[in-house]
């Protein structure tokens, strides 16, 4: 039996816990190969769930991390495009046979890295579904699926929520805590570890009331869900908290979860059988079923609460909204015994199992401890062994559904919570992350049983004994040790991007100010930086809540730039509830629903004729007028209702005067703006048509094309080094991006995005960049100078980090070099985009499939959003959002240029006049450095721009080095005229490019001494640009408003790219091909634990001088 | 064991009238629907029958039961108190006897010659203990009926052991509690309308109508589900089909069960193609 096999299928817990890493550090590669023949055949052979799983996790990761670079696998290769496009439709056995059979030839790094994506999306596609079935199979949620037309619905309303003579009809509300994690359980609630692992997955949940300090009055149940019968044949869906009403008539309309903000209003209907699953797509009529529930004409009304607890408190408020709402449906259709007060524990624990099953349908998902406000105060939530009978018995060692006991007196005094609730002061810090890839990096690593990682999971389950321990003892100082021990080990050891800068900004603060009396730090849910806990001396809990608010906000004004915030920081009251979920029932004159329905719905029904009310609406408008005068949480109400009533303007006059001053601030062009708004309106330009005509021949490299940097001699290393001495290099850096991918976005400056520890601490690219500059001018013996160009999002930014991190002599991170800025010289405004581009975006072109419900909700997200752009006008002007997230860099190929534009250059070279070349790279080319052998290959070439390439791999995608036509060129991946084509070429542009500035500026017909005169190189700039292609590009553009909340829209923009400059025939360019570690990109956050594993992350620290 | 008693309940108040509807029996003969349902317990043994009805309808009932007017006594259920209370209101005609239970809303066809409930109390003499008739129904039923939750005796094709009885279930309480091994998945044993009871239900009735609340929220299943931790209860299925005349097109599809198992089943069959024929 093969070793690996051997570990995955042993019953010995010390065998099957050895890591995939020891082994293959000391394999060859026939021995790593003949190791992932034997783990094909055991994943396809076991009939046990987790072997399989374990055996694809293997496979991805010796292909992604030991066979990619391994002696004897070809650098250079192909991905067939069958393959590629069999992983998009999620056909992931195919895509495996495709790249298996074209590895019949030998192992090449380019199907390596497809082998590793294969097997990484079927392992996490085998472990979902897995999931959904277990959830489907809790018993008490099969016979939803069953469901198939009204008159099979075996569900009733209770008859006392049936509307019965002129009494109002009764009003069902349940309350609901959220929930918080005493230890932070290194995320031992992912499903996928509970049920392999359930010894080891255990949490300490705590159920919270919260208040925001300072705007309420007491803590109270965050979350609030109520319903009633109405006498209209619908189905209202109110959510409070995000404004959105809806009365829905069609059937279709309830599984439409994108359609607006109610989706988890409609997948709490569903997943609690009101409309069961089994009936989408029956072609039923939603009255008819609604009948049958209620009585003939009659509906439900839902209505959805959050009192005002901001998105992204790492306390399961949506999960705990999911399940009160599912509660509460519960309970009106008899699913609950008791229509009023708690619910039983058999009932909180399917109202569990079912917000899992809504946060499946509704294409989210959080951990199983995530519905702990379901139960009462605190318990301990355990994964358990599944047992003969239950639905994962031989399928997976544990159940989906964990256990709860809750901690009575003996395990906590009362006096115990009264202590931790003086000592711990609650904040949401302000970031809203997206934690999905962190909870697969967890995954992937325990189904690994990574050393380092598996020894840290180890840690913290003692921790959470010791929190146990030392809760019943009382001594809380002891548990800020235990969460700070747990936070800066094993969780970060397991996870390093569970921290971020400003989280370890605020400790360091806090510390400093309270020493002794600050005892502990705790990181709520996924990550930190937003819902996070301090502990303090209860003697200075009510101090520290206010410093808290001045740091949180102080340290964010600092970052607010380099890391995505989505609202100011808050602190928290806070208070354990002691009740869990319960409900109440509303009836005669209290019979009303929240007071910010009132405020969202009344104006719509004061516009209306009143005799098109029915009876019941024209009566609750009474009462609510009453209790106007009477209640006093309705004080305010007729201000609010009178400010709604009266029209208000789209965008703030103040913030259309700013995006007026910024348009014109940043050199917009308006008669440029509205012909290209014309072009798009009338279909000259577009996505299709940013394409080659269909005819163009597109083929790879020939040999000889490409340099090979590795096989540069001593000549051309002296010839680049003596170039560097002698002060005729400078390194340019492109920092005008937003980073769109990094932060989905956010619009933040992805330059200053601390995204990593280097040297032990996180730093930014732009440091980093600067260390690697300090390194080689230290090395060289002459100091590079440092250009970063900028943007109108990036260069006020940039400039105060800089002036920021300067050190005693006013040297930006004590960089003793010239650093200079170049600020941007173009801008755009952003436009709705056009139907037919979003059309041929998500229809036309090829598209990554996700799982089944989640495909269906980006569907529907998509026809939302087409909606969107002919609702608010195809090719308008976008400026419904914050101003700077109007605007838009308009492509990397004007960088350069607006060095010659905006005089950098010209003062660069009047200072040194013997500079000649520049290496100019992209802000995320972490591993670009200026080799001095490779500007000795560029200076002896003697080309005027010489690009690096790397071979390619599966998930270089956006063009490549091709012969187009005979023309050997770099073509962007906009241009490509078919998908295809890009497949079959061997390498990708990294972007990184030496130029020689003199024939540079004579492709621009310049010389050094004309750059002096504004007029002939604006003229200069402006000719060249018209020889290069402009490409209309969907960019997505995040929305900010609410609480925290976030909408994301795609918007039109175009671009110039600068590797079109290789187009140009009368510009002699040529081309090198750099190691993978040195020419790749980090585009998204989600590659950061690949780059750290694979050794990226320890090569880029090796160039670099961190001093 | 020996049955010689049997209780009619007929005492909804919205259904007064439902025992009294004229049908055509298979025989061809029109009978009330009383008249078949007596005809039913004593073809099944019982000489002694008590029928529990409103106040002041056992004149009616008693002219509706025709030829057997006299071989009933009526009890009446002196106000509104739900089904369970219906039954109790026979204790003391029960008396220590076990004795048969029949719906006065429902009509039995048998699948063979012998009646339903003769079949039943055959089956509760053989086995000396009480048992409910019950049909395996689809869980859109389930908001009509009690459900019984057991397993099937060994050995035996349409016999259980009840361990759990539940009045009208949700589906979800269904899945959880009420699944019987052996069943179609979304089948649950659903009450027949007629059982052999043992004295001991009125003993359990009485103590739950004293103590609860709402004393219509006492229902035969309730007793049943407690009697069930004590004594041995069976449930019996497939016994024939039931029909529920008190359900929308009721007594339609009653008649028409009854005719097309009859005597004039070539003559119903013609009208109804004849209708069907018709535009």
């Amino acid at each position: 039996m093969s070793t690996l096999t051997e570990i995955i299928t042993a019953a010995d817990a010390e065998t099957r816990d050895r890591s995939l890493d020891a082994f293959c550090r000391g394999a060859s590669l026939d021995e790593l190969l003949a190791e992932c023949a034997a783990l094909e055949r055991l994943r396809r052979t076991s009939d046990n769930l987790y072997e399989r799983v374990r055996a694809l996790f293997f496979l991805y990761a010796i292909h992604r991390f030991h066979l990619l670079d391994a002696p004897g696998v070809r650098p250079v290769g192909h991905v067939p495009y069958e393959g590629y496009a069999h992983l998009l439709s999620r056909r992931f056995e195919e895509a495996i046979q495709v790249f298996q059979a074209a590895q019949a030839d030998g192992p090449s790094a380019a199907l390596c890295s497809a082998l590793a994506a294969a097997y990484h999306r079927l392992a996490f596609q085998t472990l979902a579904d897995q999931v959904r079935r277990s959830v489907r199979s809790v018993r008490g949620n099969q016979w939803m699926f069953r469901v198939g037309h009204p008159a099979d619905h075996p569900l009733r309303v209770r008859r006392e929520l049936l509307p019965g003579g002129d009494a109002p009809a009764l009003v069902l509300r349940e309350s609901t805590p959220v929930r918080m994690d005493l230890t932070h359980s290194a995320w031992s609630d992912i499903f996928f570890l509970g049920m392999d692992f359930p010894e080891g997955a255990r949490v300490l949940n705590v159920s919270i009331d919260l208040g925001v300090r300072g705007r309420d009055p007491a803590p109270r149940p965050p979350v609030e869900a109520s319903l009633r019968v109405i006498d209209e044949p619908v189905l209202r869906l109110t959510s409070v908290d995000l404004g959105a009403s809806a009365d829905i008539t069609d059937l279709a309309e309830v599984f439409d979860f994108a359609r607006d903000h109610l989706g988890l209003l409609k997948a709490a209907v569903i997943a609690s059988g009101i409309v069961p699953p089994g009936i989408e797509g029956s072609g039923a009529a939603l009255g008819d079923l609604l009948a049958r529930l209620t009585a003939p004409g009659h509906g439900i009304e839902l209505v959805s609460a959050v009192h005002g607890i901001p998105k992204g408190s790492r306390l399961a408020v949506s999960t705990n909204l999911l399940a009160s709402l599912i509660a509460v449906c519960m309970r009106a259709t008899g699913q609950a015994r008791a229509l009023t007060g708690p619910l039983d524990e058999g009932e909180r624990r399917l109202a569990a199992a079912r917000a899992i099953l809504g946060e499946w349908l509704a294409g989210s998902g959080g951990g199983w401890q995530d519905s702990g406000g379901v139960w009462p105060g605190m318990k301990l939530i355990r994964g358990e062994e599944a047992q003969a009978g239950d639905p994962e018995w031989g399928v997976s060692r544990g159940r989906l559904l964990p256990s709860h006991r809750i901690l009575g007196e003996d395990a906590v005094s009362p006096a115990t919570r009264a202590a931790l609730q003086a000592s711990l002061v609650l904040v949401h810090g302000g970031m809203a992350q997206n934690v999905g890839p962190i909870l697969e990096m967890v995954t992937e690593k325990y189904l690994l049983r990574s050393e380092a990682e598996w020894a840290g999971r180890r840690q913290a389950i003692g921790v959470l004994d010791e929190v146990l321990a030392a809760l019943r003892d009382g001594d809380i100082r002891r548990i800020g040790a235990l969460t700070t021990a747990n936070f800066f080990g094993p969780l970060q050891t397991i996870i390093p991007w569970a921290s971020t800068r400003y989280t370890e900004a605020l400790i360091e603060a806090v510390r400093a100010e309270f020493g002794d009396d600050f005892w502990g730090f705790w990181m709520l849910g996924g990550m930190s930086g937003g819902g996070m806990g301090f502990i303090f001396a209860p003697g200075r809990r009510a101090e520290a809540q206010s410093r808290l608010q001045a740091i949180m906000a102080a340290t964010k004004a600092g970052l607010e730039h380099a890391l995505p915030f989505a609202m100011e920081p808050v602190v928290y009251d806070f208070a354990i509830n002691e009740r869990g979920t319960v409900a109440d029932l509303l009836s005669g004159e209290m019979a009303l629903m929240p007071p910010g329905y009132y405020a969202l719905t009344v104006p719509g029904l004061l516009r209306q004729d009143p005799r098109a009310l029915t009876a019941a609406r024209r009566a609750e408008l009474d009462r609510f007028a009453a209790a106007c005068r009477t209640m006093p949480e309705l004080s305010g109400m007729v201000q609010t209702l009178f400010d709604r009533l009266l029209p208000r303007a789209g965008l703030s006059d103040d913030g259309q005067a700013h995006l007026g001053a910024l348009l014109a601030e940043h050199g917009f062009d308006r008669a440029q703006h509205e012909q290209i708004r014309a072009d798009m309106r009338s279909g000259r330009i577009g996505l299709l048509q940013n394409r080659l005509p269909s005819t163009t021949r597109i083929r790879d490299v020939e040999p000889g094309d490409v340099a090979d940097a590795a096989a540069l001699g001593a000549e051309h290393r002296r010839l680049g080094a003596r170039a560097l001495a002698a002060g005729e290099v400078a390194v340019v850096s492109l920092a005008g991006g937003a980073g769109s991918r990094w932060t989905q976005g956010a619009g933040v400056v992805k330059a200053l995005h601390p995204f990593a520890r280097l040297a032990g601490r996180h730093r930014s690219f732009v440091e980093a960049h600067l260390a690697k500059s300090r390194r080689s001018g230290r090395e060289h013996g002459a100091w590079l100078p440092h250009i970063f160009t900028t943007s109108y999002l990036t260069h006020g930014p940039l400039s105060a980090a800089l002036a920021a991190q300067a050190d005693a002599e006013g040297r930006p991170y004590g960089y003793a070099g010239p650093l200079l800025l170049s600020p941007g010289r173009a801008v755009g405004l952003r436009l709705i985009p056009m139907a037919r581009d979003l059309r041929f975006a998500w229809e036309e072109t090829p598209q990554q499939v996700l799982d089944e419900q989640a495909q269906k909700v980006r569907e529907s997200l998509h026809a939302a959003l087409i909606g969107w752009a002919r609702g608010a006008g195809e090719g308008g002007d976008y400026t419904g959002n914050a101003p700077l997230q109007c605007l838009h860099p308009v492509g990397h190929w004007f960088e350069l240029p607006n060095m010659l534009r905006n005089g950098a250059l010209a003062r660069l070279l009047a200072e040194r006049p013997q500079l000649t070349y520049l290496m100019a790279h992209n802000i995320d080319t972490l591993g670009a450095t200026v080799d001095p052998a490779i500007l000795g290959l560029h200076i002896a070439r003697g080309d005027a721009l010489t690009f690096e390439v790397i071979a390619r791999h599966l998930d270089d995608r956006g063009g490549g080095l091709a012969r187009v036509d005979g023309q050997l060129r770099l073509l962007e991946g906009l241009a490509m005229p078919r998908e295809q084509a890009e497949f079959d070429l061997s390498y990708y542009n990294t972007l990184t490019c030496w130029v020689d500035i003199d024939r540079l500026l004579a492709a621009f017909g310049l010389t050094r001494d004309e750059l002096a005169d504004d007029a002939r190189v604006a003229d200069a700039v402006r000719a060249l640009a018209a020889r290069i292609p402009t490409y209309m590009t969907l960019k997505d553009v995040k929305k900010r408003w609410g609480h925290g909340q976030e909408d994301i829209f795609p918007v039109a923009q175009w671009e110039k790219l600068w590797g079109d400059m290789t187009a140009l025939p009368d510009l002699a360019c040529g081309f090198v091909a750099v190691p993978r570690l040195r020419g790749q990109q980090l585009k998204d956050q989600a590659q950061l634990d690949g780059w750290l594993r694979d050794g990226s992350a320890a090569y880029v620290e090796a160039l670099c001088d961190l001093t | 064991m020996r049955v010689t008693k049997a209780v009619i309940t007929a005492a909804g108040r919205s259904q007064r009238t439902l025992p009294l509807q004229r049908m055509v029996d298979r025989d061809g003969t029109p009978k009330s629907v009383l008249w078949i349902v007596v005809e039913e317990a004593l073809k099944a043994g019982a000489d002694e029958i008590c029928v529990v009805v409103c106040p002041g309808d056992a004149a009616p009932f008693a002219e509706a039961a025709g030829e057997h007017a006299g071989r009933l006594r009526f009890v009446e259920q002196p106000s509104p108190g739900g089904y369970g209370h219906a039954l109790a209101c026979a204790r003391d005609f029960v008396g220590d006897a076990p004795f048969l239970h029949l719906v006065g809303d429902h009509l039995w066809l048998s699948h063979s010659g012998r009646g339903c409930a003769e079949q039943l109390v055959a089956v509760a003499v053989a086995e000396s203990c009480a048992v409910s008739a019950v049909q395996p129904s689809r869980e859109s039923l389930l908001p009509s009926f009690g459900v019984v939750g057991g397993r099937r005796l060994p050995g035996r094709q349409d016999l259980y052991l009840v361990e759990t009885v539940r009045e009208k279930p949700t589906p979800t309480e269904a899945e959880q509690h009420l699944a019987v091994p052996g069943l179609r998945a979304g089948h649950y044993l659903c009450f027949f309308g007629m059982h052999v009871l043992t004295p001991g239900v009125m003993e359990v009735l009485g103590r739950m109508l004293r103590d609860a609340a709402n004393p219509a929220e006492v229902t035969l299943s309730s007793a049943l589900d407690e009697l069930a931790a004590r004594e041995r209860i069976l449930a019996l299925a497939n016994l024939g089909t039931r029909h529920d005349v008190g359900g929308k097109y009721g007594v339609l599809t009653a008649q028409l069960a009854l005719a097309l198992g009859g005597v004039d089943r070539d003559e119903v069959l013609v009208s109804m193609i004849e209708l069907l024929a018709m535009k």
